[in-house]
C-alpha cells in the first residue's frame, strides 16, 4: 500500500521544513560568501566542538561529514563515490568519505552547494571514528594545508577524569593554533555565549523529540535526522535555538490538534544507526504504509547528552571549554556497549517502543561492530523484537530496499505476534 | 610448523603465564617485567579457518586479523590465556573489549583484560606525554595487582634490553634476506613465530639463523621488490613471488619491519621508554602522528634498496591502509617503480590462485622491463 498523503506529512513543505531549508541554504552561502572575503576557514569532524569557533572573530567552519550526507539525500552520493574510486580509493571506505574526496577533487561539480571552500587549517578527531584522522590527511597531503587532530579517548565506562583534562589540554593547543594562524585573539566570554546557545538549542531539540513519547508520535526519527542538520552548520548561534524553539511548538501544536506523521501508528520502532540519507522518504513512506513509525534514533537521541543519556547536558554558566570537553563523548561511537544499552533502554521506556531496527553500516564499523551484542542484549534483555538490516549511510549502490524490507516486515509480524 | 593454538598449549604447559595482546605495537615489554608471556594475537588466518562464534558477534566486514583474533579469544581464550591486552590501535579493537568480555562473562569464561590509551596526537606535546606516563602508571598498578608482583626498574630495563636484542636480531636476518642468502617467506616464518614462542626462545633461533645464514654466499638476485600491508601474504604467494623471479628486498609490513625497526634507548623508566618507542616508532598506518614521516620514509626506503616493484599487501577492510595506498601509490609511481595491489580477505586464504596469476604477470611485466632496461645499457 502507498502511504497516503497525510502519513506523508512529515515530509510536507511545513513552517520548519521549509524554515530549515532556508536556514541551511543561507548557511551554505553565508560560508562561501565570508570564505571568499577572507575568513579564516577551517573543515572540522562532526565531534569538534565548533562552538570554539564563535570566541574569534572571523573563523568559519565547514564539516565534510554534513555536506556529504547533505548529497547523500540530494542523490549525488554515487556519482560523488564513484569519482573518488576513480581516484583510487577503495569501494570499502566510508561512503562520506568517498563523497567528500569525490567533491574535493573535481572542484565541487555535482555538489548541491558547490563543494566546500578551501580550508586553511584540517581539524579532525578520534572520538567519531580515528579515520577522520586519515581521511582529513588526505587533503593535508593534497594541497599542504596544517591538520590537527584531537584525540578523545574512548569511554568504556564514564569519561575519566584524566581524560577530561587530556582533551582540555588539547583545546588549549587547537585554541593556540588558530590564534596563531589566524592572527585572531580567542575570546573566552563569546565563546561562553556560544556554548550558552548550544546548551539552549540542544534543550529545545530534547524537547522536539520528547514527542516520540506520543501515542501515536508526533514524530518520525526521519524528521529528527532532517531536522539535525543545522547543528553542523549553525552550532552556537541564536537562529539555532530560534529554529529548534519554533520546532518544538510547532509540533507541540500538531499533536494538540491531532495532526500525527503515522496516524493509523501500530508499531513504534528504534533506529540504531546513522540515517540512511538516500532512503528518508522512500523508508518512512513505506514503513507508514504499514502502520509502522520509526519514532526514535540513538543517532538524534544522543545529541546534546552525556554519554549513555538521553537528557541534555545543560551548561552552567561558568567554563565554556569543560562543557564542550565533557561532551566530547556524547555521540555514540565514541562509547561503549554497556553506556550504548543504557541510553537504549531509557529510550525503548519513555518512548513505549515495539522493536529495534539495527541497521549494520558497512561504512560506519565504529557505530555497528558492537550491534549484534546490543541486539542481544535488548532481545533477551529486555525481551524487544529486533532486527537487523544492512544498509549503508550514504552510498545507495549498497543497499537493497528488498531485502531490507522483507526483514522490516518480519519484525512486524514478529511484533504483532 | 605447530599451529597457534598448539604452540600456546605447550607455552602453557611449561609454566608460561599468557597474555594475548590486541594487535600492533603493545607495551611487550612492561608486560614481559611483570613476569608474563606476551603474545600478539595476529596471523592467525591459517590456524583459524572457521569464525562460528565469532560472526555471533561480528559483521563480515571486520578485518580478517579482528575476527580471526575474536574467535580464537572466545573458542580458546579462556583455555589458553591468562589475560588479554588491548590499545587504542584502530576502531575495529577498541569496539571489541566488552564484545569479547560479555560474551566469555555469558559462557562463565572471564579473563582479565587490561586496556591502554596510547595518545594519538604527537608525543612531542608536554600533556600527550603527561597523559602516556599516567596511562602507564595506572596500567602498572592494575599489572601489579593481578602478578602479585610489584614493578621492578631493573626486571623492566632487562626486558627492554631482552627486546631490544630482538629487534636487532629480526633487522639483521631482514638483512639476510634481502641479499638472497635465506628465503624471505623462510625469513618472514622465523620473525612471524615471535608470537608463538617465548622470548628467549625466539631470539635463540633469530641468533641460531642468523649465524648459519650470515655465512653463506649472497644469492641469486632477481627484481628488487618491497612488500607493504598490514601482515605479510600468505606463504604460498611468497612462495609465487620468488619463484617468478622477484626478490623481497624492502617490506613496509606491519608484522615486520614497522614492529621492529626503531630501537628505543633501554630505560629503567616505562613512561620515557614508551615515550621514545611511540613517538619515534617506524611509521605506520595505525599510528596517527606519523602520517607526514611515513610517505618519506617508503620513499626513502624504495630509493635506498633500489626497488623496482612495489606490491600492496591489502588487509581486505582495513580502511587505515585504504586511505594511504593511492597517495603511497602516486609517489613511488612518480618514481618509475611499477605496484600491484592485492587485497586478502578472511576467505582468501584456501584460494589463491587468482593471486598467483596476478604476481606471475606482475613479475613478467618487471622482468620484461628489466631485460629491456639492460639492453638498452648495454647498447649505451
Amino acid at each position: 500500500m502507498m502511504p497516503s498523503e497525510k502519513t506523508q506529512g512529515a515530509f510536507k513543505k511545513n513552517t520548519s521544513g521549509k524554515r530549515l531549508s532556508t536556514m541551511i541554504m543561507n548557511d551554505y552561502l553565508d560560508l562561501h560568501r565570508r570564505a571568499s572575503e577572507g575568513a579564516f576557514v577551517v573543515w572540522i569532524a562532526i565531534i569538534v566542538p565548533a562552538e570554539l569557533f564563535g570566541g574569534f572573530e572571523n573563523v568559519v567552519y565547514a564539516v565534510p561529514e554534513s555536506h556529504a550526507a547533505l548529497c547523500a539525500g540530494k542523490g549525488t552520493g554515487p556519482v560523488l563515490c564513484e569519482k573518488a574510486e576513480g581516484f583510487g580509493y577503495s569501494t570499502d571506505l566510508c561512503s562520506y568519505a568517498r563523497i567528500d574526496i569525490g567533491t574535493a577533487f573535481d572542484g565541487g561539480r555535482d555538489s548541491p552547494t558547490f563543494g566546500l571552500p578551501r580550508p586553511d587549517l584540517l581539524i579532525s578527531n578520534t572520538n567519531n571514528c580515528s579515520l577522520l584522522v586519515k581521511w582529513f590527511d588526505v587533503y593535508h597531503r593534497a594541497w599542504g594545508v596544517p591538520h590537527l587532530a584531537l584525540d578523545i579517548p574512548f569511554c568504556y565506562e564514564n569519561q575519566k577524569e584524566r581524560d577530561f583534562r587530556y582533551i582540555m589540554d588539547q583545546f588549549g593547543t587547537l585554541i593556540s593554533t588558530i590564534e596563531e594562524m589566524s592572527g585572531q585573539r580567542f575570546d573566552l566570554d563569546r565563546a561562553r555565549e556560544s556554548v550558552q546557545l548550544s546548551s539552549e538549542a540542544f534543550k529545545e531539540w530534547k524537547r522536539f523529540l520528547s514527542f516520540a513519547a506520543h501515542r501515536p508520535s508526533g514524530i518520525t526519527a526521519f524528521d529528527s535526522f532532517v531536522q539535525m542538520a543545522p547543528i553542523l552548520t549553525s552550532r552556537g548561534t541564536r537562529r539555532l535555538v530560534d529554529h529548534y524553539r519554533l520546532l518544538a511548538d510547532e509540533t507541540a501544536e500538531q499533536v494538540k490538534n491531532g495532526i500525527f506523521p503515522v496516524p493509523d501508528e501500530r508499531y513504534r520502532l528504534l533506529w540504531d544507526n546513522i540515517a540512511p540519507w538516500h532512503q528518508l522518504r522512500k523508508m518512512s513512506g513505506r514503513l507508514a504504509g504499514l502502520g509502522a513509525n520509526i519514532t526514535s534514533a540513538s543517532y538524534t537521541y544522543c545529541i546534546g547528552a552525556l554519554e549513555g543519556e538521553y537528557d541534555p547536558y545543560e551548561f552552567d554558566g561558568n567554563d565554556p571549554l569543560a562543557w564542550l570537553a565533557r561532551l566530547q563523548n556524547f555521540s555514540v561511537c565514541p562509547h561503549g556497549l554497556n553506556l550504548r544499552g543504557k541510553a537504549m533502554n531509557e529510550v525503548i521506556g519513555r518512548n513505549a517502543i515495539d522493536g529495534v531496527v539495527f541497521a549494520s553500516n558497512r561504512s560506519c564499523k565504529v557505530y555497528s561492530l558492537m550491534q549484534m551484542d546490543q541486539m542481544r542484549y535488548i532481545r533477551e534483555e529486555l525481551g524487544i523484537p529486533c532486527v537487523m538490516i544492512d544498509v549503508d549511510h550514504a552510498d545507495v549502490r549498497k543497499y537493497s530496499e528488498e531485502t531490507a524490507f522483507t526483514r522490516l516486515e518480519a519484525l512486524l509480524e514478529m511484533i504483532g505476534a | 610448523m605447530q599451529s597457534f593454538p598448539d604452540s600456546l598449549a605447550d607455552l602453557k604447559s611449561q609454566g608460561h603465564t599468557l597474555i594475548g595482546c590486541f594487535p600492533l605495537y603493545p607495551p611487550l615489554e612492561l608486560l614481559h617485567s611483570f613476569g608474563l608471556s606476551p603474545v600478539v594475537l595476529w596471523g592467525l588466518r591459517q590456524d583459524i579457518t572457521h569464525l562460528t562464534r565469532s560472526d555471533r558477534h561480528l559483521q563480515p566486514y571486520a578485518c580478517g586479523v579482528a575476527r580471526s583474533l575474536s574467535e580464537f579469544v572466545l573458542s580458546r581464550g579462556r583455555e589458553l590465556l591468562d589475560a588479554i591486552f588491548m590499545y587504542n590501535a584502530c576502531d575495529t579493537l577498541r569496539n571489541l573489549p566488552e564484545i569479547l568480555e560479555s560474551s566469555l562473562d555469558r559462557h562463565g569464561a572471564s579473563i582479565p583484560l587490561f586496556r591502554l590509551h596510547i595518545p594519538a596526537v604527537p608525543l612531542s606535546r608536554p600533556f600527550a606525554s603527561d597523559y602516556l606516563n599516567e596511562r602507564i602508571r595506572d596500567l602498572i598498578g592494575e599489572l601489579e595487582k593481578f602478578t602479585g608482583r610489584s614493578f621492578s626498574a631493573q626486571t623492566f630495563l632487562n626486558s627492554t634490553e631482552l627486546y631490544n636484542r630482538q629487534r636487532r636480531l629480526s633487522r639483521d636476518l631482514e638483512r639476510l634476506a634481502e641479499t638472497g642468502r635465506i628465503r624471505f617467506a623462510d625469513c618472514s616464518d622465523i620473525l612471524l613465530s615471535a608470537g608463538r614462542m617465548s622470548l628467549d626462545d625466539h631470539i635463540s633461533i633469530l641468533e641460531r639463523t642468523v649465524r648459519e645464514f650470515n655465512g653463506r654466499a649472497p644469492g641469486h638476485q632477481g627484481v628488487r621488490i618491497m612488500l607493504s600491508g598490514i601482515l605479510p601474504p600468505p606463504v604460498a604467494l611468497l612462495d609465487a613471488i620468488e619463484r617468478t623471479g622477484l626478490t623481497v628486498v624492502a617490506n613496509d609490513i606491519a608484522a615486520l619491519r614497522r614492529s621492529y625497526d626503531y630501537l628505543p634507548a633501554a630505560s629503567a623508566d616505562p613512561g620515557a621508554y614508551y615515550r621514545d618507542l611511540y613517538r619515534n616508532h617506524y611509521p605506520c598506518t595505525t599510528i596517527l602522528p606519523s602520517a607526514d614521516s611515513r610517505l618519506e620514509t617508503i620513499m626513502q626506503t624504495v630509493r635506498e634498496s633500489g626497488v623496482q616493484g612495489f606490491i600492496f599487501v591489502g588487509e581486505k577492510f582495513c580502511e587505515y591502509e585504504y586511505f594511504e595506498i593511492p597517495a603511497v601509490k602516486r609517489m613511488i609511481e612518480a618514481e618509475g617503480v611499477r605496484t600491484l595491489e592485492l587485497e586478502i580477505g578472511m576467505d582468501d586464504a584456501l584460494n589463491l590462485d587468482a593471486y598467483q596469476t596476478r604476481i606471475e604477470a606482475f613479475a613478467e611485466m618487471l622482468c620484461h622491463e628489466t631485460r629491456g632496461s639492460r639492453r638498452d645499457n648495454d647498447a649505451v
